[in-house]
């Protein structure tokens, strides 16, 4: 008898679990089914005191297997709920991600910042220190420590900013070679990048405002050898490339002998084109072996130390990199433009 | 500096390099050149041709010529020229022909100027040659022109014969030198000198000719000087200008009948001395400035420019010529001060040989022979001269040399080398030559053995030197803190949405006064571009000011900041450039609240825990928004609205700090404290205050009262609004305490907030509770 309500109880349970349409379904089952006062198997339970030994311990088994079963299929039908309900809250919870964030976008790093970081890293990694100048300068340091006393006519080249008291606009970061040798005394390797200045009208291809990155080594027996690796390991991460370099006479009176160092042109790889004015190379650098005076003056004896220096042009370098045909966007300090770095 | 090829290979005996080339080996070894420009084009195919009869044209100033053209034979051409008339023989040129009102030209009459022999274009050059011959000594050129910068330390190539020794040594030719001395007359000079400053003037030379004839030079000699860029004037004068561009030697010729007693004095002007110069100015002199005079006065501006009043002119029928040797700075220095360069100023700058002046006489004379026929030479060469000491040959160790240049050369080739340009070369001791520089290297080029590493390395090529490592020791280089700093600061700065701009170091008064700054206390520029960048900026400010105005136009809000120097005056010695990092926050439709926390945050993304102190407002401020920034105990900077004035639409907060201050403040070293392991309570306190009491000072008040054990105080909320009186806002901070080494109680924890709470009652406050 107890078999077949055991069995038929089961069986038309385990149906109505199946077709439950809600939590609240699926409890009022679990109530009918394991209510302590008068659920199914409560009622079955309290029968089965009537039974023989025997057969109370065959149907209490047959009773809990069918117990086990139901119970397992109302847990599995509760979690079927729950990650039904779970995904339905969810769903809700839809977001658009194509919108933009909130708050401000990042910023933009000037390009020359970007440039001169670059390259101060790059000559830390070889053992050069950063060095800082006044741009305010002494004629000693802008001139005659260079080796460029007032009467010399390299001055004219240099169209200069003067200010009360003698004092000067830096019309290049050499004096910073100056304040160096001072500093650190030899051997020495140091770069300063900076802002200079010249007195010329401003137009697209000229700025009383420019920025140059000053370098220079001293140590025994430094030779043109020497430079020329620096200047092509220096060029070659600036280009992230092997560049091609020549070194041609130049004159710099700090520096003797002087060089212009140029590169095989990077946009035409040498067969001509308008950035290289069809010469196949771009003049990039002055550079050369350090004038004895220079050291001297600097309280550095020139037949124990000797060096290199070399002046790389900053805004010209950005320009060449960016492509920026018109040198007064550096400093026009427009969104439109900086944004674009 | 331009030169022409023709006159170049006038001197290098058997120069077979195309000008093309020649420009390529020139700027690999000796200067840079810039270009190469094509001169006389038409000079190829010109002959001489007699116009036989000239015809008007209906309706056009032109006429129709027929001109007898030698071997072209007769042609029919247009020509515009005035003087275009029958009879004349001048230059044909057979160009493509072509329609000229209604009259086919075939080929064309040109003028000095169309040919390039000189600046006439005022009509038809007119020749004295038989038809159909060509023009003697014209032909097309090569002007190679030389970057002035790159010649600045030589002396000897501001002329053609320095540049033919260059290109001479360069290709292994021999070199001619155009100078015969025998020429130079010996015996009594007709003139006397009398150099008074011989530190100024170490040389003059001079000398008198007599039955001169003054009329227009050659047309080769027009040619050459006009190729190069020189106005040919008269045969006397071109010829001056002939020899300065072949010898480098600056020349002068005065009339000498206009000359006053018989001696050329070489001396400091006198204080207020007026000279009238060849250019028609008139100008005032001071002893700083060395003159050529007469018995009356200035004839000359020495090393600078000829006087008016001794000009050659038609009617000079005796000249002195003059080939002087001047200090190169003095003549700079005279340059600069009137404003004018010549070509003999900008010859004699560069410290040009004192031996040279005698030469240039040889030259001007055997030049003067052909120009001037029956030209008299009277007495021999007026030469006033201080000694100049030889120099002593320069020790030149070879393995010295090798170290330097980074390769070996072959000793015999490091002589070839120097002895194609002139040197003298003696091996002394073993392994050491003694070499001796020419007179034209010595004044100030070469003076030292590096010099001499330039010479060899040039003529071997830089190009044979390999590149190498060199052999030091690795070392960690010095740490630049400051502009590590610098750089940190940029990158947070752009993380928090600013863009970086650089502004120039200039400001204007105006600006500087708009600031309510004092233009006084401002580094002044002496000679400014423009006057409105005549002070050096004391603030990154009004930069930003400015970047604002101009970026509103196409953004409506936007983040600016720059790091840069303020150069701020100094009594003495250099003015002090303090680093300061500024900010900007601008929003057209903002009430500048938003902006300053976000201001705010951006400076304690910088300096953590950095605090804003009220302050009050300077001229720009907004009067009721500015707050000093500090940061360890110290002011660092500043953080305000500008003033709405100042802005006009929208609103701009600023936000300005001192790096040298902050990076003097930055520690580096954090030392650990340990985790606390006892649990810590919290509770709040609401405080009643003055709507305008800063809530950083209830902070602080606060904190004074909490006692040791307090971990933190944060600002919960402000609130304003009933049952609250109008001026008053109640201040909500959480406290939380605790004890590194137990958990506090809680009769502990409320002794500590009953000690606060008592103490802000003492002050006056009332609590919420």
């Amino acid at each position: 008898m107890l078999d077949r309500r055991i069995q038929e109880l089961e069986s038309g349970s385990l149906a109505r679990i199946r077709s439950a349409r809600s939590p609240d379904d699926l409890e009022a089952i679990r109530v009918e089914l394991f209510g302590r006062r008068d659920g199914a198997f409560t009622l079955i339970g309290k029968e089965m005191g009537r039974l023989k030994p025997d057969e109370r311990r065959r149907i209490g088994l047959l009773l809990n297997a069918a117990k086990r079963n139901l119970e397992e299929a109302l847990d599995l039908k509760k979690r079927q709920f729950a990650d039904a309900e779970l995904s339905a809250r969810l769903d809700a919870e839809w977001i658009d991600l194509t919108l933009p964030a909130p708050g401000p976008r990042r910023g933009h790093l000037h390009p020359m910042t970007q440039i001169q970081r670059e390259l101060e890293e790059l000559f830390v990694s070889l053992g050069f220190t950063v060095l800082d100048g006044p741009e305010v300068e002494t004629e000693y340091h802008n001139f005659d420590a260079l080796n460029i006393p007032a009467t010399h006519p390299a001055r004219d080249a240099q169209d200069t900013f003067w200010l009360e008291n003698g004092l000067l606009l830096r019309t290049h970061t050499s004096p910073v070679q100056v304040r160096g040798m001072e500093k650190l005394g030899p051997p020495l390797r140091m770069i300063a990048p900076g802002r200079a200045f010249r007195n010329e009208t401003v137009d697209a291809s000229h700025e009383h405002t420019f920025y140059q990155l000053e370098g220079m080594m001293v140590d025994r027996d430094v030779s043109v050898a020497h430079l020329l690796y620096f200047m092509r390991t220096l060029l070659a991460a600036i280009f992230k490339r092997e560049v091609e370099v020549r070194l041609r006479p130049g004159y710099f009176p700090f520096v003797e002998p002087g060089f212009e160092l140029d590169i095989r042109c990077v946009i035409c790889g040498g067969t001509g084109c308008a950035v290289c004015k069809q010469n196949g190379w771009v003049e990039l650098l002055p550079c050369g072996l350090v004038h004895p005076n220079v050291l001297s003056m600097s309280g550095i004896d020139p037949e124990q130390w000797n060096g290199f220096a070399f002046g790389l042009g900053l805004t010209r370098l950005a320009m060449m990199r960016h492509a920026i045909d018109d040198i007064r966007l550096l400093q026009g300090n427009d969104l439109r433009f900086l944004e674009q770095f | 500096m331009k030169f022409s090829y023709n006159w170049i290979r006038e001197f290098v005996e058997g120069l077979n390099c195309a000008p093309s080339a020649l420009e390529k080996l020139i700027t690999m070894k000796t200067a840079e050149c810039e270009r190469i420009e094509l001169a006389g084009a038409l000079l190829d195919r010109a002959c001489a041709a007699r116009i036989e009869a000239v015809e008007p044209i209906d309706n056009s100033v032109n006429v129709k010529a027929v001109v007898d053209a030698g071997r072209y034979g007769r042609k029919t051409v247009v020509s515009g020229a005035p003087n275009c008339r029958a009879g004349l023989i001048t230059v044909y040129v057979p160009v493509a022909k072509k329609k000229i009102h209604g009259v086919e030209s075939d080929g064309m009459l040109a003028s000095g100027f169309e040919l390039g022999i000189n600046r006439d274009h005022s009509g038809l050059l007119e020749v004295d040659l038989q038809e159909g011959t060509a023009l003697a000594g014209c032909v097309p050129d090569s002007i190679i022109e030389i970057d002035n910068k790159s010649i600045t330390h030589r002396p000897d190539l501001w002329g053609h014969l320095g540049m033919a020794r260059e290109v001479a040594a360069i290709l292994g030719d021999r070199l001619r030198d155009p100078v015969r001395m025998d020429l130079l007359p010996r015996g009594a000079p007709a003139i006397k000198v009398q150099i008074e400053d011989f530190d100024r003037c170490p040389r003059y030379s001079a000398l008198v000719c007599e039955n001169v004839t003054v009329r227009p030079a050659p047309l080769w000699l027009q040619y050459r000087l006009s190729a190069i860029g020189l106005n040919p004037i008269n045969n006397i004068v071109d010829v001056t200008n002939y020899v300065m561009s072949e010898l480098a030697q600056p020349m002068h010729a005065f009339d000498a009948d206009l000359l006053q007693g018989d001696t050329i004095f070489i001396r400091p002007a006198n204080p207020a001395e007026r000279f009238r110069a060849l250019n028609e100015q008139e100008y005032t002199l001071d002893p700083s400035n060395l003159v050529i005079a007469d018995a009356a006065g200035p004839i000359a501006l020495g090393g600078v420019i000829g006087g008016l009043d001794s000009a050659i002119s038609g009617k000079t029928r005796r000249v002195v010529l003059e080939s002087a040797n001047f200090l190169g700075s003095s003549v700079r220095k005279t340059s600069a001060a009137i404003k004018l360069r010549t070509d003999a100023s900008m010859r004699f700058e560069k410290a040009q040989d004192p031996a040279n002046t005698v030469r240039g006489i040889s030259r001007a004379i055997e030049l003067l022979r052909e120009l001037s026929p029956g030209i008299r030479i009277v007495g021999g060469v007026a030469d006033q001269k201080r000694d100049i000491p030889a120099r002593p040959p320069i020790d030149l160790p070879l393995d010295w040399l090798e170290r330097k240049l980074g390769r070996a050369v072959d000793p015999a080739e490091v002589r070839r080398i120097l002895e194609r340009l002139a040197f003298g070369v003696v091996e002394s001791r073993p392994q050491v030559f003694s070499v001796s520089v020419p007179s034209w290297r010595a004044t100030k080029d070469i003076s030292i053995k590096d010099d001499l590493v330039e010479e060899v390395g040039r003529m071997v090529g830089y190009d044979s030197v390999v590149p190498q490592a060199p052999l030091v020791p690795s070392a960690v280089p010095h740490d630049n803190r400051e502009r590590r700093f610098q750089h940190q600061a940029r990158q947070i700065f752009a993380d928090q949405g600013f863009t970086e701009v650089y502004n120039y170091s200039f400001l204007s008064e105006d600006v500087v006064r708009v600031f309510g700054l004092d233009p006084a206390t401002h580094v002044r520029v002496t000679n400014p571009i423009a006057v409105d960048q005549a002070l050096l900026r004391a603030s990154l400010v009004p930069g930003l000011w400015t970047n604002i105005a101009e970026n509103r136009k196409h953004r409506d809000a936007f983040r600016l900041f720059e790091i840069g120097f303020e150069i701020h005056k100094r009594a003495e010695g250099l003015p002090d450039e303090i680093p300061h990092l500024a900010a900007t926050l601008y929003d057209r439709h903002g009430d500048g609240v938003d902006a300053l926390f976000e201001a705010k945050r951006a400076a304690e993304c910088l300096l953590p825990g950095a605090r804003a102190c009220p302050a009050e407002a300077r001229p720009f401020e907004h009067p009721a928004r500015a707050a000093d920034v500090t940061w360890r105990g110290e002011t660092v900077g500043r953080l305000f609205e500008l003033h709405p004035s100042l802005v006009g639409t929208g609103r701009a907060v600023v936000l300005d700090v001192d790096l040298r201050s902050i990076e003097r403040l930055a520690t580096f070293e954090t030392k650990y404290t340990p985790i606390r392991r006892y649990p810590s309570s919290a509770f709040d306190l609401s405080v009643i205050a003055d709507l305008r009491e800063p809530a950083g000072q209830l902070e602080a008040t606060i904190a004074s009262l909490a006692g040791p054990l307090t971990e933190s105080i944060h600002f919960v909320r402000n609130y304003t609004g009933p049952p609250l009186a109008v001026a008053q806002k109640s201040v909500t901070f959480r406290l939380t305490v605790g004890s590194p080494e137990r958990t506090l109680s809680s009769d502990e924890v409320g002794e500590i907030r009953e000690r606060i709470i008592q103490g802000l009652r003492q002050l006056g406050y009332q609590l919420r509770v």
